[in-house]
């Protein structure tokens, strides 16, 4: 079977931890990068199916890879869930372009939910 | 009698002796007291009085004759007119003096007498003639009027001294205060600058006083928001009311001020002048945007670890082995309520900052009031098994407001029926049109409360002392309910009975308020 590529990027360990975990158990192949400069290119890399985002990160946030991302011709479609515990998270999200967002701390079903909308219609 | 042979008082009577009777009666007709004393005896006795003197006196005629004057004077001897009076008979020479003397029923009078004395042909003193005149009456109005000056004097000491106190009191107040104060004419020129004012916007008195404002400063002051609604406060008695103007000032930079500004009137006069505070807010806004920062920051912070939990929490829920103790099973559950309730209290930490800062935004938009409601209801349901809700009713109105903080209302409103009657029961929310608003209400069988309580409900951080034994909480959740409600013009309110559940109802406009 044709495993789905999901690449998470969040500055908290214990979060890339936890999604990790569950990503996992659902049987993506997951590709954890937790610093924030190393997203672009390992997207170039790697040509994941779908990209989770935390959106406030130090140096690149969230919201500038997803710009980024927009802008290359080749990943302006890919699904990019952003997920953030900013109140203002999901105007900020929507506004840099994510196919979807979640607040932390998320339900697991709900975010499993999102996560495998966008790679249903691959 | 020689002067009658010398003519000199050769009247139109017949004989010396009727001369001399006309001359008697002439003294009897004066209403001047009329006194002689004959200096050749010891002590200067009375030898003649007119009928006047027995008048002004008091005492017959036989009484007075043979006495010394002084008799008038009673036993008041301490008086400086004694000494005027024995120093001109001393000297012989004539004086005037308005001296007290007592008639003989003890009355007080004032006696003005002039005393002259009359010489021989050798020039020796042989009489005093005394003439009296009764001014009491004089010297009382005298001394009223004296009296009642002095009382003036006292008086307009008294008022300028309680004036240039409250002008003290007020100009004390006026300088400390911690805003800017000017008034001006009506062409905009400074009459009088406050201390706070000079000193935020870097002035002196020098400079400011007789200047115009918008000229103040190198024109620094020339913001044309300002000028617009300054022309319009004198015609039309507008006052301008917290109004703020952000002003990039050459010296002092950017500034955030708040104006207020009126017309002064004094039982309708000056009329013509203005007077405008200004407070300076850029700090204070500084520092509520930082508080804000700060505890968006300290929300998020909060909130990372939370997440991890909270999918901890339900990885584990996934994991149960199939024979796990009951026990087991609700510690899980009661942690997973507690990581829920905690990150409710950090979002409603939040929201209460933002209202009190007035920086709740309102994100509208049109949705299905009836299905918001079914879907809320649903899932608060879904989360109990102690009690049942029913919806009651119908709106199928498309109502314009901000959808999340309506959830978030009927959540609370939901969650405290819930909570609020742990014995279970039926939970009744009834949606209806009420002209252009929909109403809703959530009734439960609860524990009720007492009027005072459902006064003070809705006020922040309010916790009946009662529910605070039971349900301990932060008391937050009504008033964040109520400002939200408020936000979008509509209205919250409780009815309840102690023992008898209670019912909160909410009124929303269906269009949105208007001027927002």
């Amino acid at each position: 079977m044709n495993r789905k590529k999901i690449l998470i990027c969040d500055d908290d360990a214990g979060i890339m931890d936890l999604m990790e975990i569950i990503l996992d158990e659902q049987g993506y192949h997951v590709i954890a990068e937790m610093d924030s400069l190393k997203v672009k290119l390992l997207i170039e890399k790697e040509c994941p199916d779908l990209v989770v985002l935390d959106l406030w990160m130090p140096v690149l946030s969230g919201d500038m890879i997803l710009q980024t991302i927009r802008g290359m011709p080749t990943f302006k479609n890919l699904p990019v869930v952003a997920v953030s515990a900013s109140n203002e998270g999901r105007k900020i999200a929507m506004a840099a372009g994510a196919t979807a967002f979640v607040a932390k701390p998320f339900d697991i079903d709900h975010l499993l939910e999102v996560i495998a909308r966008p790679l249903d219609y691959c | 009698m020689h002067e009658f042979k010398k003519g000199r008082f050769n009247l139109s009577g017949d004989s010396v002796k009727d001369n001399f009777d006309l001359l008697t009666q002439a003294l009897d007709s004066s209403i001047s007291g009329i006194i002689i004393t004959d200096n050749n005896q010891r002590d200067n006795p009375i030898v003649y009085c007119n009928n006047a003197f027995e008048l002004i006196s008091g005492y017959r005629r036989n009484e007075i004759i043979g006495h010394n004057c002084r008799f008038l004077q009673a036993d008041d001897r301490d008086q400086p007119a004694r000494a005027i009076l024995a120093e001109s008979i001393s000297k012989g020479v004539e004086c005037k003096v308005e001296i007290r003397n007592y008639r003989k029923n003890g009355d007080l009078f004032w006696n003005e007498l002039f005393m002259a004395p009359v010489r021989d042909e050798k020039g020796a003193i042989s009489h005093f003639i005394g003439v009296q005149n009764d001014v009491t009456e004089r010297k009382k109005t005298e001394h009223d009027l004296r009296q009642q000056k002095l009382l003036m004097e006292q008086k307009i000491v008294e008022r300028t001294s309680a004036l240039k106190e409250s002008e003290a009191f007020l100009t004390s107040i006026i300088e400390t205060m911690r805003e800017g104060l000017l008034v001006l004419d009506p062409n905009f020129v400074v009459l009088s600058a406050n201390y706070h004012f000079l000193r935020t916007f870097k002035v002196n008195l020098e400079d400011t006083l007789g200047k115009n404002l918008y000229a103040l400063g190198n024109n620094q002051w020339d913001i044309p928001q300002l000028k617009e609604l300054l022309v319009k406060i004198l015609p039309t008695n507008n006052p301008v009311v917290d109004f703020e103007v952000e002003h990039d000032f050459p010296h002092i930079g950017k500034k955030l001020m708040l104006l207020n500004a009126y017309r002064v009137e004094l039982e309708g006069q000056f009329k013509d002048q203005i007077l405008l505070a200004i407070e300076d807010i850029t700090e204070k806004r500084e520092i509520e945007r930082r508080k804000d920062d700060f505890l968006s920051i300290a929300s998020h912070e909060l909130k990372t670890p939370l997440t991890t939990i909270k999918g901890f929490m339900q990885v584990l829920e996934r994991s149960v082995p199939k024979d796990a103790s009951e026990k087991f099973l609700s510690t899980l559950s009661k942690v997973s309520t507690n990581v829920d309730r905690l990150n409710n209290l950090i979002g409603e930490l939040l929201d209460v900052s933002k209202i009190q800062t007035g920086n709740i935004t309102l994100h509208k938009s049109n949705f299905d009031f009836d299905k918001m409601v079914m879907d809320a209801v649903d899932a608060m349901q879904s989360s109990t098994n102690t009690h049942k809700i029913i919806v009651q009713g119908k709106t199928n109105a498309v109502v314009e407001a901000d959808e999340s903080h309506i959830i978030q209302v009927l959540n609370n409103l939901l969650s405290n029926a819930v909570k609020y009657a742990p014995d279970g029961g039926n939970i009744l929310v009834e949606i209806n049109n009420v002209s252009e608003y929909v109403k809703l209400s959530v009734k439960d069988d609860g524990l009720g409360m007492n009027a005072e309580d459902a006064k003070r409900v809705f006020e922040r951080f309010y916790r009946s002392s009662e529910i605070q034994k039971h349900f301990p909480g932060m008391g937050i959740g009504l008033y964040i309910c109520d400002q939200i409600i408020k936000n979008h013009k509509g209205t919250l309110w409780v009815e309840s009975e102690k023992g008898k559940g209670s019912t909160f109802s909410f009124t929303l406009p269906k269009g949105g308020s208007e001027d927002e």
